[in-house]
């Protein structure tokens, strides 16, 4: 276990040693203050206008619906893309830099590689989504809400962040270029909405109830609606869990493989 | 302590390395020598644990490289032929970072960097990121974190690539002194750097082993003659007159003042042609002896094999 507090300290550090996460952050906070001014705004001018009102539908009367799940579906938006770029540098550049070799070689197993890793990219995933809350927690201060479905869509976010840093750090295992990882990243991170979306296209009744319980659409407007299933938070943990174990046979069998 | 039993690696249909066998005792220093492509990259990676092989066994300290990987991997301390750097940390960062990952207890780890830092005259730098460093301070780099450690096993693969000659001694006085205490492979194309500090040599050609021996074995096995180069003043033809002494075996003329000649190992030789030398008043300017060293047994083993090399 100390194996993976190492590993996860040194991979932790080393995100806040590259220019990467702070460009990320620094977009993330330009877009979250742009949206969140103009989403509370908008937000304002509706309620403070009885006209309007009338034709809207109660969700947009919603602050949770109107205005914060705007906000953290960008953290979403933000996180198909920055999941893979953090990634690729833990395991595609280690290959290409050689330094792969110094963790193949030492007294750890494949599993406590990808394990550290893997918590490392969360992490900072968690981070991000922090940044976001901190408007949600001051406009608490402001106004009078309940927290609690914001906080829910929040943990949906991250469990739906979490899934793309098991694909993404699964992309980073298969090549020794980052370019390539960061791309089959992308890829399988939207590739995750686009398989949900196909519940839209079939007609076919029993095919769409199949999609759409192994999508991650489904499982996320139920947390954003303020429900809260064990059978969604054991989905998100067994696509984590698969592409991890994925990630850990690439690993392991590269020693089969000419290095 | 390293046992190495027919060990195949295949590259597609290609011997990388072909049924090699052999075994290190504790405290050995080994040089794996080889020219490009023989193989000895692939032995050691295979003995790091770093790849697998197509067929045979592995076993360090009796632990089976691959039933076994972690207590084997515990005990190797590896230099690749690309050091494994993290190149955004500082050298003593990483140094650090390499101790925790090979288990070292946390008492130790400061004084086991400490020391390497030391070795590996690294101190200098220790503040430094491993990017901006040349690259024979990150070969340094590379050593400094197999040793740091302290590992009872050490493999280097080709240690003193990249690095000046200052540096190249250095490291051959720091092998030396690290005798003993680890059992060393290093692999290299430097014959007299194994000559140096190896006790032992293992040559592999074309992925097969061609030669296990201690180094004293070796430099008998090839010196039944020896090749004395003289130059003398007169320039009249002395080959017939030398070819008369006892011991000689082939005299050559190579310009009309100088000869080369094979003789037999011994000094009455030696001594008997000098003598004649004198006698004649033939003006000896120069004389040296060429020894049957290393580089011949490797030349010949490697590059001209004939059936009688194979043999040895
Ligand atoms: N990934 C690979 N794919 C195919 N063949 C390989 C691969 N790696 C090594 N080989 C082959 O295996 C053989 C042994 O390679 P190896 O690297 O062990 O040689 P070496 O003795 O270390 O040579 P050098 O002195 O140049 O370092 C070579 O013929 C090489 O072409
Ligand atoms: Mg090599």
């Amino acid at each position: 276990m100390r194996s993976v507090w190492i590993i996860f300290k040194k991979e932790f550090l080393g995100f806040f040693s590259s220019p990467l996460f702070f460009l990320m952050a620094f977009v993330a906070t330009v877009l979250f203050s742009i949206t969140f001014s103009m989403g509370i705004q908008n937000f304002a001018t509706l309620l403070s206008n009885g006209m309007y009102q009338m034709g809207a539908n109660p969700q947009q009367l919603n602050i949770h619906y109107a205005v914060f799940l705007q906000h953290l579906s960008l953290v979403n938006l933000l996180f198909i893309f920055f999941t893979p770029a953090l990634a690729m540098r833990l395991l595609a550049e280690e290959k290409k830099n050689r330094s792969f070799d110094l963790l193949m070689t030492s007294p750890i197993t494949s599993w406590q590689i990808v394990l550290s890793k893997y918590l490392s990219l969360i992490t900072v995933l968690f981070a991000i989504e922090i940044l976001a809350f901190i408007y949600i927690f001051f406009a608490q201060q402001m106004f009078q809400f309940d927290l609690l479905p914001t906080i829910l869509t929040g943990t949906g976010i991250f469990l739906v962040g979490a899934v793309y840093a098991s694909m993404s750090l699964f992309a980073s295992s298969l090549t020794d270029n980052p370019m390539v990882a960061f791309i089959i990243g992308i890829v399988l991170n939207l590739g995750l909405w686009i398989f949900g979306g196909l519940a839209d296209f079939t007609d076919h009744v029993a095919y769409k109830k199949i999609i759409e319980q192994i999508s991650v659409n489904q499982h996320l407007q139920l947390m954003i609606d303020g429900i809260f299933k064990t059978s969604s938070i054991v989905f998100f943990i067994s696509i984590i869990f698969f592409f991890c174990f994925l990630c850990e046979r690439v690993i392991e069998s590269s020693r089969w493989r000419s290095t | 302590m390293i046992q190495v039993d027919n060990l195949v690696k295949t590259y597609g249909d290609r011997f990388a390395i072909n049924n090699i066998s052999f075994k290190i005792n504790k405290g050995d220093v080994v040089g794996l020598l080889g020219p490009n492509g023989a193989g000895k990259s692939t032995t050691m990676k295979i003995i790091t644990g770093l790849m697998s092989p197509t067929s045979g066994t592995a076993k360090v300290c009796g632990f089976d490289v691959f039933e076994n990987p972690l207590e084997v991997k515990k005990r190797i301390g590896y230099l690749p032929e690309n050091p494994p750097l993290y190149l955004d940390m500082t050298v003593e960062n990483y140094l650090k970072y390499v101790t925790e990952l090979k288990k070292v207890s946390i008492k130790e780890c400061a004084s086991n960097v400490e020391s390497a830092l030391e070795k590996t005259q690294l101190k200098d730098v220790r503040h430094r990121i491993i990017k901006n460093l040349s690259k024979g301070f990150k070969q340094r780099v590379g050593i400094a974190q197999a040793l740091v450690s302290r590992p009872e096993i050490l493999i280097l693969d080709e240690p003193t690539v990249g690095l000046d000659p200052k540096q190249v001694a250095e490291i051959r006085d720091l092998i030396n002194e690290l005798k003993g205490q680890h059992t060393i492979i290093l692999s290299t194309h430097i014959l007299s750097e194994v000559q140096a500090v190896c006790n032992k040599i293992i040559i592999i050609h074309q992925g097969k082993l061609i030669l296990d021996d201690s180094i004293e074995n070796i430099q008998k096995l090839r010196q039944p003659q020896t090749q004395l180069n003289i130059k003398v003043r007169l320039d009249k033809d002395l080959s017939f007159e030398f070819k008369k002494i006892s011991g000689v075996l082939s005299v050559n003329q190579v310009n009309p003042c100088s000869y080369r000649i094979q003789i037999e190992d011994d000094e009455v030789t030696t001594e008997a042609i000098l003598e004649f030398i004198i006698q004649t008043k033939a003006g000896l300017l120069e004389m040296s002896v060429n020894e049957n060293n290393l580089e011949d047994v490797f030349l010949s083993l490697t590059y001209n094999k004939s059936e009688e090399a194979v043999k040895i």
